[in-house]
């Protein structure tokens, strides 16, 4: 539709028309509705020219996001349409939609940024972390700034990249206007309670520039838009039914991995091919009951927690995280039970041998391992709130219309000889029954789309579970009359057994919408054999396909992205006939371009 | 030289196959699949290789969004099934480390392996060639392994008809380099162009079988053979052999133009004439041969078209020589006769059971590691014979209380207690690896076998040998329509009925029930073997007296299958 819009049939000139098609066709339907309401409410309401977004230096406040997932995003999103409410003029603004010499001009901005990997900045934020961190960085004097960090306290390097934004602004001379805000999985109190601070910031501070905007300017049919962008979230997820539960590893693979169908009917959920799902499990109700008769605590003890009374047991089940130890934890946990031994065993390991102790054990195993006794409200106080699960979406609403397949391996944590399950892995795969319910919420990931242009070629390097968006991929794509040159590189332990829908995938190729596959079974032969090894032995071709502007996606582990990253560095480098750093820069101009990207965790 | 243009696929696959070679190393190289190609499915066969995959599991395998579960049968050629000690080791270190831990004796005294993943492929036709063996052959539309009576006592005279079996075979072999790049990465030669005189650039219409007998034993089932070669003798040498055409025994269900047929006197040869003689009638097949249809394009459709009178006028004017009329031959028996025989050399020989062929170590016996055990021990050879069975051969007197001592541990000994029907039991494997499979075979008979048993005793019958033979469909590979109890698959739990065979292979059964199950051919046996045991003429074989009391007349075969 977009396409078709003329000089000649429009009121914009061609580089308006440029930018329009540009921006408009990367919008998914929630921000296409979004925007057409905005631009509906602005001719309606009493709105002024000059509060256009694009006139920047207008705003009083701006919000700058950097997220893998779309996480950050909807934080921004949220504090966006607050601060709009209460009629200030906010800018929002993606981190990579943005010059960051920009900054020099801004007066308060709320960081919002995500960590990943070991520590790493998104992908989104590395043209600003490089601006900030070169030698030639300037002073920030004027700019008042709060940063929220988004992590997940079971990886190291808890909040790395808010912390090294925080303390690089500092240093620059940017005064924080609020305390550096941490958030861990289960983000929703604290980035509320966040939202809630900036908006009496603003008051406070901001309140004699913000008069070109009155409260409540907008128009209540904006804001309902804004506010019910979807009718279901994270804090309010769709029931979805589960049809179909079937196991895809064969018969006898290592790998106990699930194909799981969810009906979305009638929950107006759209989704697109990269977007994942979020879950909200419950624990393993037999887990808990051991944990505390272990504990010697009465199941049905009534503690506090989430503001109610609940019993200790339903807790425990439905809202506390017990499968994913973090170190506060694990320390709570000795000093309740007064195990000395575990807290200096555990104080004195260095910090990357914590992350593999806690990364090995669950709840489960620090009971069985240091017996203790403590009372019922102080076990739920050392632990997290359940954190919902994120999977990539398998499917295409195309061809799968109101459902969503997930593909899901069997998280197993075996560190004491138990086989301990992930909480939302074992729940969907093992405890979870076709026709059961299961809750629900769309997480889009804007940065794992297929290419705007339908011709661009894409190469996409899968690990194990990590072929759940490709296959989404090749749906959209079989949905759609374009067949650009697509390459599947996928790795996993055996052939026989672990070749995640192969006959999909060979179907795909058979009819020629995927034009190749290779394949790296690291035990089917004497050395192990992994998707980088491919990369390096495919380097000509990988070459040729990054020259003709192929766009490469990577998904799966963290340290198989990190591995094929070094390998396609390396590749290149031979290829183009250039050295390290050289490679190193191509690289970081292909992320910066968003030719590769990147679903890891 | 006529070319008749053909419409089956099979055909045009060969034309366009390059000698063979196709996209298999292509194939092999696509780690997406487990398979090779469709088109490369039919070419691996002329290399030994069957594509296969466990139909047990298709079901799961497909809700699981998994391809079948794909895996290749090989089959090393072994002319005459003669191998040395050190090769049988070769062998089972093959069956142990990429197949499925057991080595099959096949009806056509050859090897072969189940379960090879297409990794492993290269590494185990590799290690059988080493041991100079090879898989060229084994199967395609080309000839196949060449087969020789396995067990007579006559040494001297057995050495000359394997040495002409071994000569056939090694003359009849494609030229082609494709084996060789393919499986043994031996470099393609640049300045010569594959020829393959024999059997040009399609070969065969379809697979050629030759059988070498030396008559009393008819264990080669030699008018079961496209070609066979009937030794003549005088004072224990060879003089020659009479030559016999249009044997086949595939049909194909509800298909009367297609049937198993015996092969017909055509005429006799003097040994240093066979090679001539095979190449001569290879060479008509390939010309005259039916290539529209793969089920009609066996040799014995040609003979029975042309008639023997025109194919010997043929024959003679290829050889450019004429040759002599048949010598009779008189065969006493089919299958193994097991144990101890010696031989005029002075040397003995141990002919073992092994059920359907199958040599593996399960819970009742160890007999793959006894073979093996055996063969690191044995200073003479192996023998498979045609009915799944093998030949301790050239054993030395000193040798024969070692051997005994092993074959009892292991369990290979046990032809000393098993009923004779048992003994003369052949199936093929049918399900769950061989595509063709309508109904079980292997996994099957010998179950049932434990209830006719049961029958016999019953009518005071168990030292009766009777010749049973059970295949998973009408394609024959063990040679049912020539058992005196023939059940040739048609559905699961289903199977026709054919009695009436000749004990020493020169009769045909016909089909007495159609698509029964297990009941009703337990209760039509039951009755026969009621009469039989009451009114048999003294040695009357049980084939033979169905026919004498249930037949109009013998007649020669039956068409109906």
């Amino acid at each position: 539709m977009l396409s078709t819009l003329r000089i000649e049939n429009s009121p914009f000139n061609e580089q308006q028309l440029k930018q329009l098609q540009s921006s408009i066709g990367a919008l998914d339907p929630a921000q296409s509705q979004w925007l057409s309401g905005y631009l509906a409410g602005r001719l309606a309401g009493p709105i002024t020219a000059d509060s256009t977004p694009q006139v920047q230096a207008n705003a009083v406040l701006t919000i700058i996001y950097a997220s893998e997932t779309g996480n950050s995003e909807g934080i921004a999103n949220q504090l966006l349409a607050s601060l709009e409410q209460q009629g200030f003029r906010t800018e929002l603004l993606a981190a990579d939609n943005f010059r960051p010499a920009g900054l020099r001009k801004l007066k308060n901005v709320v960081f919002i940024i995500s960590t990943h990997g070991e520590g790493d900045p998104p992908d989104a934020a590395l043209d600003l972390f490089e601006y900030l961190e070169s030698e030639s960085a300037p002073r920030l004097p004027e700019l008042n700034y709060r940063v929220l960090a988004l992590g997940d306290r079971s990886y190291p390097l808890f909040c790395e990249a808010g912390r090294k934004l925080d303390e690089r602004l500092q240093a620059l001379g940017a005064s924080a206007f609020g305390q550096r805000v941490e958030c861990d999985v289960d983000y929703t109190v604290n980035a509320q309670k966040t939202v809630d601070e900036i908006i009496l910031y603003a008051k406070d501070r901001l309140a004699g520039d913000a008069q070109t905007a009155k409260p409540g300017a907008l128009g209540a049919g904006h804001l309902s838009l804004v506010l019910n962008e979807s009718r279901w979230s994270r804090t309010q997820p769709f029931a979805a039914e589960v049809g179909q539960i079937q196991r895809i590893t064969g018969t006898d693979s290592d790998k106990d991995v699930y194909h799981i169908e969810l009906a979305l009917d009638d929950s107006e959920l759209r989704y697109e091919a990269g977007d994942a799902l979020g879950v909200w499990a419950k624990n393993d109700p037999e887990l808990v009951s051991r944990i505390l008769a272990a504990l010697q605590i009465g199941p049905s003890e009534i503690i506090h927690c989430n503001h109610t009374d609940m019993t200790v047991s339903k807790a425990l089940t439905d809202h506390l995280e017990i499968t994913r130890l973090t170190s506060d934890t694990v320390l709570a946990y000795a000093k309740a039970g007064s195990q000395d031994d575990l807290e200096v065993f555990f104080s004195g390991l260095a910090p990357d041998q914590q992350q593999l102790f806690i990364s090995q054990r669950q709840l489960a195993d620090l009971v069985d391992a240091y017996p203790a006794q403590f009372p019922a409200q102080i076990l739920v106080e050392m632990l997290r709130p359940l954190a919902p699960r994120s999977y990539s979406i398998a499917s295409s609403q195309n061809i799968v219309d109101e459902a969503a397949h997930l593909t899901v391996a069997t998280f197993n944590s075996n560190a004491s000889g138990t086989n301990r399950q992930g909480v939302a892995s074992g729940f969907l795969n093992q405890r979870l029954k076709p026709g059961q319910q299961v809750r629900v919420f769309l997480e889009p990931n804007r940065r794992f789309r297929l290419p705007e242009n339908p011709e661009t070629p894409i190469i996409m390097i899968a690990a194990g579970t990590g072929i759940a968006p490709f296959r989404a991929f090749l749906q959209e794509l079989e949905s759609r009359a374009s067949n650009p040159d697509s390459w599947l590189i996928f790795g996993n332990p055996h052939l026989r057994t672990d070749f995640l829908y192969q006959r999909e995938f060979l179907h795909w190729r058979n009819t020629g919408l995927l034009n190749r596959i290779d394949t790296a079974w690291s035990r089917d032969q004497a050395e192990k054999r992994y998707v980088q090894d491919v990369v390096r032995e495919q380097a000509v071709l990988i070459d040729q396909w990054l020259q003709r502007g192929a766009h490469l996606y990577l998904c799966g582990s963290l340290q198989m992205g990190q591995a094929v990253l070094d390998a396609l560095q390396a590749a290149l480098a031979v290829q183009r006939g250039i050295d390290t750093v050289q490679a190193a820069a191509l690289l970081s101009d292909l992320r910066r371009e968003k030719r590769i990207k990147k679903d890891l965790y | 030289m006529s070319k008749s243009i053909a419409s089956n696929p099979v055909e045009g696959i060969k034309a366009a196959s390059n000698f063979l070679r196709g996209t298999l190393q292509e194939s092999l190289l696509d780690g997406a699949t487990g398979t090779i190609t469709d088109s490369d499915t039919q070419l691996s066969k002329f290399h030994g290789i069957y594509q296969q995959d466990d139909r047990d599991v298709r079901e799961n395998r497909r809700r699981q969004k998994l391809e079948p579960d794909h895996s290749f049968m090989i089959r090393a050629r072994v002319p005459g099934g003669i191998c040395t000690a050190q090769q049988w080791l070769v062998l089972d270190t093959i069956a142990t480390t990429w197949a499925n831990h057991s080595l099959r004796l096949t009806t056509r005294q050859a090897f072969q392996y189940h379960g090879v993943l297409k990794r492993d492929l290269k590494s185990s036709i590799r290690a059988i060639n080493d041991s100079l063996m090879d898989t060229l052959a084994a199967c395609g539309d080309v000839n196949r392994n060449v087969m020789c009576t396995a067990l007579p006592e006559l040494s001297k005279l057995h050495t000359q008809v394997y040495q002409a079996a071994a000569g056939v075979s090694e003359h009849l072999t494609p030229n082609t380099r494709a084996y060789h790049e393919i499986w043994l990465d031996q470099k393609k030669l640049t300045d010569t162009q594959d020829n393959e005189p024999i059997y040009g650039d399609v070969y065969l219409p379809r697979k050629f079988k030759i059988a070498f007998a030396i008559p009393p034993h008819n264990d080669v089932d030699v008018l079961a053979h496209c070609l066979g070669f009937i030794a003549t003798s005088h004072d224990g040498t060879l003089t020659g052999f009479t030559i016999t055409v249009g044997g086949g025994m595939g049909a194909t269900h509800g298909d009367p133009t297609t049937y198993p047929r015996l092969a017909e006197e055509l005429g006799w040869c003097r040994p240093e004439q066979v090679n001539q003689v095979a190449e001569a009638i290879v060479t008509i097949q390939r010309d005259f041969g039916n290539r529209e249809s793969r089920r009609h394009a066996r040799f014995k459709y040609t003979v029975e078209k042309l008639g023997v009178a025109w194919i010997r006028e043929e024959l003679e004017r290829r050889l450019g020589y004429t040759i002599e009329t048949a010598q009779p031959y008189v065969f006493t028996r089919s299958g193994d006769d097991f144990g101890w025989k010696q031989s005029d050399d002075g040397l003995a020989h141990l002919l073992l059971f092994t059920q359907n062929g199958r040599l593996a170590d399960t819970e009742f016996a160890t007999q793959l590691t006894g073979m093996r055990e055996i063969a690191r021990i044995h200073k003479g050879d192996f023998r498979l014979t045609p009915n799944q069975n093998v030949v301790i051969a050239n054993v030395s007197e000193s040798q024969i209380p070692v051997i005994n001592a092993l074959a009892a541990k292991h369990g290979l000994d046990s032809y000393k207690q098993l009923s004779k029907l048992r003994l003369h039991s052949i199936a093929c494997v049918a399900l769950p690896t061989c595509g063709q499979a309508m109904a079980e075979a292997e996994r099957y008979l010998p179950g049932l076998i434990d209830k006719i048993e049961q029958q016999l005793e019953k009518h005071d019958l168990l030292d009766q040998a009777i010749t049973i033979r059970m295949t998973g469909c009408p394609n024959g590979c063990a040679r049912p329509y020539l058992a005196e109890i023939g059940l040739v698959g048609k559905a699961p739990g289903r199977f026709n009925l054919h009695l009436g065979a000749a004990f020493d292979g020169t009769r045909l059964n016909r089909v007495i029930l159609d698509n029964a199950n297990e009941t009703e051919i337990l209760a039509a046996l039951e009755n026969l073997f009621d009469e039989y045991s009451n009114n048999r003429n003294t040695g009357e074989y049980f084939g033979d007296y169905f026919i004498r009391s249930h037949q109009q007349s013998p007649a020669e075969e039956s068409k109906n299958v």
